[in-house]
């Protein structure tokens, strides 16, 4: 039982203490970043825009000083499924053919499973340094900054922006009901059951019966919270500070934009 | 209506990241579509939609929008009425938009199209590559390439067809177990007490004067509240005492705009809840009563747009200075009504109604928030009305109105002070011979190890609990006691040291050693209580005669067995919890602040029940609370726990020792 034998566990929604660079940025420059990112990966996976967004990403968690240990323990069969991939892929062969000393080694299906392992990585964490860097209370009053134009289409996006807060506050008290609630769970002895269908239709029901409890909970919490909202006079304001871009992150985002321009004219350029 | 809708759209923004089924994720979704109207569906796509991308980035939005989507369109077409066929049509239906929706993108995302393509197709043909290999399935092998070049070459076709195979598939799941989940919610009391009140005239609660007012809840069968007369001035500090059931929140409801059965209620204008100036209320859950998530945010929440606060001041004011960067998760419950009572001075109202407010608080925070509440009403131009059922709340107010007069069990809880090591006379010692049960030795956890968020809850906590033993762990918040609990039960690995169940790891024996929570509510996992108990200890609903013999060691009445578990009291949630884990006949028994939020009567009861069960079964029983109160008798050796460590242990019943 040794501390080094224990997973580290996936941490939502909560930055790594300290501050740096990136941590000061606004809310509303990481979500822009991101969603830029995520979009020129979609539109084009090459390898060219993979590397450099990843160069970014690595640059920004440098900058963050975002230790190894923020990464959560990956699982086995994770690592069993891409050993998996990584092999039949190998074996599906193509161009190019690698000549490693007296082998002919044909490379091109490994490849492409490296390539497109590597965009759901770099995808995946794009969106981990956002949350390893932002404070929950800063993301609803950005958005509903960021979402300002979108009043002239008379969508109401302040009130999408309370909800988003309520629910960013919500979150982790309902996390550890739910985990109470899987415990109380685990307590109760394993019924036996003889064939497979009797155990498939307690299983179901066995969901249902959680899910119902989980919602009561959190009906009964709604509950509460709306009254303390009542008793607060409806909404309003979200937050004590402004929250506007300072001058950091117009210079994060014109290096992004940069990058990015940069990335889109050699993507383009070199594969025509 | 429209701030409870908001409230409720974060139960189905919330669900569906816990829960990890994706294909259940529906079903809140379904309830709020269900239940409300569509705008409030979309502000909780948006806000689950948002947190998504938060979390995982692009993959996370999507994966929520599309059961945003199927789950709302399931819930719309249960309030409609419709049923399973009309779900399958509407559900084929949009299969085939969403099927359109995706081959549209990936027609334009051309080299994302090719990529994902590729890789499967670089999979499929390595695997058929090795199949080959063997002679005998050459054949076979090499008709599959064929096929599934085929079946890629017509990407759109196999996205369609899987689109609304899917789609269909998530939609009848959802409409069955969303099906199922509203049939049990049916009997859910509504816990939701105050509405607001649209008014014109201007705001000016005070003075407000009651006469003879009376208040009956719609089919009862006897008044909340009898009828009473009072009034209240500006600068007075007012104590509502009474029982439970006496009328006290009914009467704060009437001051915030209940209209009374019979009688008058009058004032020189509007009340204006929660508007600057008027009518402020704190009431008894401390988590719920704050909803910004950092403590700066949560005292301007909702105030209207462009209002100046001091925040420092009003923080200085409630023992809060320099905390406006902390979050509110990490606050304790006294910090958190504090800062509950902060937000509600921050409106400058003329009355601050503040019900029950230390009942969900420890003895420390109770006498800071007393302490805060004591000068309000000479410091601000507003009334202070403290309702409670504490004795000694009662004497720091100018007057006291005392609801029970009326009614006869008048019962008032008393608080305890910590006993004396030493002085505290014992009726009855535990045997202190008995085989060990739980042996903990130099315990320590860390939650979070090895990443940045790593944080000590327990270090070296050593100390052996004998069979038949008594014992309290007692200490404050943070103090690293609920750890303790779950690592007794089992429910948590410890980081070091090890903590034994009769000799063997308790991590490896789940169920050994039962837990009862303090939120009696969530243990309670079935919909009545035969069920209920049944399932805890792992018998047959069917058989009648064990379960009213389960309830009958917890003196329940075996005709309870088949209501359902949302028509019990706390006490009773908290019983049935307790019946069902000793009947499994459990190593120990642990219990997670079992007095929390209970009156009195209930208090007394439970408190007997569980002594008298200790005495004659031989019952091992471990305490966790933040409370002295009455606990001596149940759990003569107490543990005290400070930041994580034994800081002292001593025997309520005389000689002081170190940790045994």
């Amino acid at each position: 039982m040794s501390a080094s034998r224990q997973r580290r566990p996936v941490v939502l929604l909560r930055p790594i203490p300290g501050t740096s660079v990136i941590h000061e940025l606004w809310a509303g420059t990481k979500l822009i970043v991101v969603l830029a990112i995520s979009v020129l990966l979609v539109f084009y996976p090459g390898w060219m825009m993979i590397g450099l967004m990843a160069a970014l990403v690595g640059a920004a968690a440098w900058l963050a000083h975002i230790p190894r240990g923020a990464l959560p323990s990956i699982p086995w069969w994770i690592w069993m499924l891409l050993l998996f991939g990584a092999v039949t892929a190998a074996l599906g062969g193509g161009q190019p053919v690698l000549h490693l000393w007296s082998w002919d080694f044909e490379a091109g299906g490994l490849l492409k499973f490296l390539r497109f392992t590597a965009l759901a990585i770099v995808l995946l964490a794009v969106g981990a340094m956002v949350s390893w860097t932002t404070n929950v209370a800063d993301v609803a009053p950005a958005i509903a900054t960021l979402g300002r134009p979108l009043r002239l289409l008379r969508i109401p996006v302040d009130d999408w922006a309370v909800v988003l807060a309520l629910a960013l506050r919500a979150f982790p008290m309902l996390i550890d009901e739910f985990r109470l609630l899987y415990a109380a769970r685990r307590l109760r002895p394993r019924p036996v059951e003889a064939d497979g269908r009797a155990k498939r239709r307690r299983w179901l029901t066995e969901m249902v019966d959680l899910l119902a409890a989980g919602i009561t909970v959190a009906l009964r919490r709604a509950d509460e919270m709306g009254d303390a909202i009542t008793a607060r006079g409806g909404t309003g304001q979200i937050a004590a500070a402004p929250s506007r871009p300072r001058r950091a992150d117009w210079v994060a985002l014109s290096i992004c934009a940069a990058v990015c321009a940069l990335a889109i004219v050699l993507e383009v350029g070199v594969l025509g | 209506m429209g701030a409870l809708s908001a409230a409720l759209a974060i139960v189905s923004v919330v669900v569906p990241f816990a829960g990890g089924l994706s294909l259940l994720v529906t079903v809140p979704m379904g309830l709020l579509g269900y239940r409300y109207r569509l705008r409030v569906l979309l502000a909780a796509t948006f806000a689950a939609s948002a947190i998504g991308f938060v979390i995982t980035g692009i993959s996370g939005f999507m994966v929520v929008l599309n059961c945003a989507y199927v789950g709302g369109m399931t819930g719309i077409i249960k309030r409609r009425g419709g049923g399973t066929p009309l779900v399958i049509a509407v559900s084929a239906v949009a299969g085939v938009l969403n099927g359109l929706l995706i081959i549209a993108a990936l027609t334009v995302l051309v080299r994302l199209r090719t990529l994902t393509l590729d890789a499967i197709t670089a999979n499929i043909d390595g695997m058929l590559n090795a199949i080959s290999a063997m002679p005998m399935f050459r054949e076979s092998a090499e008709q599959t390439r064929v096929i599934t070049g085929t079946i890629l070459r017509n990407w759109p076709v196999l996205i369609m067809v899987n689109s609304i195979f899917s789609i269909m598939l998530v939609s009848l799941v959802g409409w069955w177990a969303l099906s199922r989940v509203l049939e049990r919610l049916r009997g859910i009391p509504d816990v939701h007490k105050l509405e607001a009140v649209t008014e014109s005239e201007p705001v000016a609660p005070l003075p407000v004067r009651l006469s003879q007012a009376r208040f009956r809840y719609p089919g009862a069968d006897h008044d909340a509240l009898l009828p009473l007369s009072l009034t209240i001035e500006s600068g007075e500090h007012v104590a509502v005492t009474g029982a439970n059931g006496s009328g006290k929140t009914t009467l704060m409801l009437l001051l915030c705009g209940r209209p009374p059965t019979s009688g008058r209620i009058e004032r020189p204008g509007a009340i204006g809840l929660g508007q600057l100036g008027g009518t402020a209320v704190v009431m008894q859950h401390p988590e719920s009563q704050v909803l910004g998530t950092r403590v700066a945010d949560d005292v301007v929440w909702g105030l209207p747009p462009g209002t100046h606060t001091d925040v420092p001041g009003l923080l200085g004011e409630v023992g809060l200075s320099g905390m406006e960067e902390r979050d509110t998760g990490g606050l304790s419950g006294g910090e958190l009504q504090r800062l509950a009572v902060a937000a509600a001075l921050a409106r400058q109202p003329s009355v601050l109604i503040a019900d029950e407010i230390t009942s969900m608080v420890d003895q420390q925070g109770r006498e800071s928030l007393l302490g805060v509440l004591s000068g309000l009403s000479d410091r601000h131009e507003m009334a202070l009305v403290h309702i409670t059922h504490y004795n000694n709340e009662a004497e720091i107010a100018d007057r006291v109105v005392n609801l029970s007069d009326s009614v006869d069990n008048m019962v008032m809880v008393g608080s305890a002070a910590p006993p004396a090591p030493t002085a505290v006379p014992m009726p009855h010692t535990a045997p202190d011979s008995g085989a060990p049960v739980l042996q903990l030795d130099g315990v320590g956890h860390v939650y979070g190890s090895g990443t940045p968020w790593a944080k000590s809850a327990l270090r070296d906590v050593s100390f052996t609990v004998n069979e038949g033993d008594g014992v309290l762990i007692h200490g404050g918040n943070g103090s690293g006691k609920s750890t303790l609990a779950w690592i007794m039960a089992g429910l948590t690995t410890p980081t070091t040291g090890s903590c034994l169940v009769r000799g063997r790891p308790a991590d490896e024996n789940v169920g050994d050693v039962a837990i009862a929570f303090q939120a009696a509510r969530l243990q309670l996992l079935r919909s009545t209580v035969d069920l209920e108990v049944a399932s805890a200890a792992g018998f047959s609903p069917w058989d009648t005669g064990r379960v009213v013999s389960a309830l009958a060691t917890v003196g329940l009445d075996g005709s309870l067995a088949r209501r359902r578990v949302d028509q019990l009291s706390g006490g009773q949630m908290r019983r049935v919890v307790i019946a069902g884990l000793l009947a499994r006949r459990p190593q120990a028994l642990i219990l997670d602040e079992p007095l929390a939020g209970m009156d009195a009567e209930s208090q007394r009861g439970l408190l007997r029940l569980l002594i008298d069960l200790r005495r004659d079964t031989g019952l091992t029983v471990v305490v966790i609370s933040h409370d002295f109160a009455g606990m001596e008798e149940l759990c003569p050796r107490i543990l005290h726990l400070e930041n994580g460590m034994v800081a002292s242990a001593f025997r309520a019943t005389g000689a002081a020792g170190g940790p045994s």
